[in-house]
């Protein structure tokens, strides 16, 4: 049983920038709840409102265009972001990334957004976020203001986000269409499982980049670096981007050891 | 709150608390105890429904949300006292033996079918990635899915055949 709450499911931004303001903190924002409500279960979690973003008018869909590029609002899911066809032509990554995302029915309610914002740090859709320079849109009563993915993360389960702010959307940039790229996510299991370590990496005009998650407090960007480093440069970068740790899936030594092989297997495969 | 939701084609009208989860809406207030809770964390997959004709794990979306919604379980798959195909073939491979994850397993075996309805092995197994069965009775599971999308003879072949 779930404890205690009061829900809102406000129409317009405006009405949620309200709540957010009034609440100051002591409401939580609901998208999918593949994360929220367990926490609320749990414990963890101690809203007095819960405030169901998904019927905010402009909050619905992903859209394309060649100036402003990817767009992904708060009540787009995994399984959208997965069947859209823009996504899977323009940024592949992205859609590999959301394919490795837990379970079907999962995906059909988990949002991209949710994902992010959550700051876990064995989140599925930060690597490639990370990788295609990807913005985060945060607005508030105050306004609005963009801040890139590679500062958006604060610490385990911490964002840039301020409790009056929301998460508006996501923007993934036209430059990085055509990018070359892949993900690989070590689980326990071949079935749905939460990530031992991600590496996603990307290679476009000249540089390359990589994205880890599961391997550090946060989601990590390894940038800086060139397509033509060799491989013992690349692990070297990554080694030192991450600061891995044993808890119950794995041991520190074995996540640092699989970053490697990750890095390594990619370099070869994405050419 | 007041909330509205037609299941298995009959509406309900029913004031319901904020927090209570759809599955605990659909067992404790409508009394459809056919959708099983596991883990309630997302896990397991037993209390998995279809929400405006797509699967979701009940016990993570809140019952106010489906105001307005359109929700199928497992007691609206059998039409008239009639098995469903994908019933009649979870029966005829013993596909069931505890039978606490058979009422999702058979939305996300429907949903699966939906989407491939000539499924293959692998595809049937990621298909139901998200249901946990704790008899391990997967394999009975997975040739019953190949029956009922017409394709017995895989459910005979290569790593399902028996030794």
């Amino acid at each position: 049983m779930l404890q205690r709450f009061h829900y809102a499911a406000p129409a317009t931004r405006a009405e949620l920038f309200s709540l957010l303001g009034e609440k100051k903190g002591r409401a939580r924002l609901l998208a999918g709840g593949t994360d929220l409500l367990v926490n609320i279960r749990n414990g963890v979690m101690k809203p007095e409102l819960v405030i169901d973003i998904k019927k905010v008018s402009g909050y619905s869909g992903i859209s394309w265009s060649s100036s402003e590029g990817l767009v992904i609002r708060p009540a787009v899911t995994i399984n959208e972001v997965l069947r859209d066809k823009e996504v899977r032509d323009r940024y592949p990554l992205l859609a590999e990334c959301a394919h490795d995302l837990a379970s079907y029915q999962i995906r059909n309610r988990a949002t991209v957004i949710g994902n992010v914002v959550n700051a876990s740090p064995c989140s599925d859709m930060a690597p490639a976020l990370l990788c295609l320079g990807g913005k985060a849109v945060i607005a508030s009563a105050r306004g609005e203001r963009e801040v890139p993915f590679s500062e958006f993360f604060k610490g385990v389960k911490k964002t840039v986000v301020q409790d009056d702010e929301v998460l508006d959307r996501i923007v993934v940039p036209a430059s990085s269409v055509g990018a070359r790229g892949s993900y690989r996510k070590l689980k326990r299991i071949n079935g749905h499982d939460l990530g031992i370590v991600g590496v996603a990496l990307m290679r476009q005009d000249g540089t390359l980049r990589l994205g880890i998650s599961s391997s550090a407090p946060t989601p990590v960007l390894v940038d800086g670096l060139k397509e033509r480093d060799d491989a013992e440069k690349v692990v070297a970068a990554a080694r030192k981007a991450i600061s891995a740790i044993s808890d119950v899936r794995c041991s520190k030594e074995y996540r640092e050891y699989m970053v490697e092989v990750y890095v390594r297997r990619l370099l070869a495969e994405v050419r | 709150m007041n909330i509205r939701v037609t299941v298995n084609g009959r509406v309900y009208e029913r004031d319901v608390e904020e927090h209570t989860t759809l599955i605990r809406f659909l067992r404790e207030d409508l009394g459809l105890t056919g959708t099983k809770e596991g883990c309630g964390a997302g896990e397991c997959g037993a209390c998995t429904v279809f929400l405006d004709g797509k699967t979701v794990n009940s016990c993570m979306v809140l019952a106010v949300e489906t105001n307005g919604s359109t929700v199928e379980t497992i007691e609206g798959e059998a039409k008239e006292g009639k098995l469903s195909v994908i019933q009649e073939a979870f029966d005829r491979h013993h596909a069931v033996q505890c039978g606490y994850c058979t009422a999702g397993m058979v939305m996300s075996v429907r949903e699966l079918l939906r989407r491939t309805p000539k499924p293959t092995v692998d595809q049937v197994k990621e298909g139901i990635e998200g249901n946990f069965c704790r008899c391990t009775g997967y394999q009975q599971i997975i040739e019953a899915v190949l029956d009922a999308s017409g394709q017995p003879e895989l459910a005979n072949k290569g790593e399902l055949k028996h030794a």
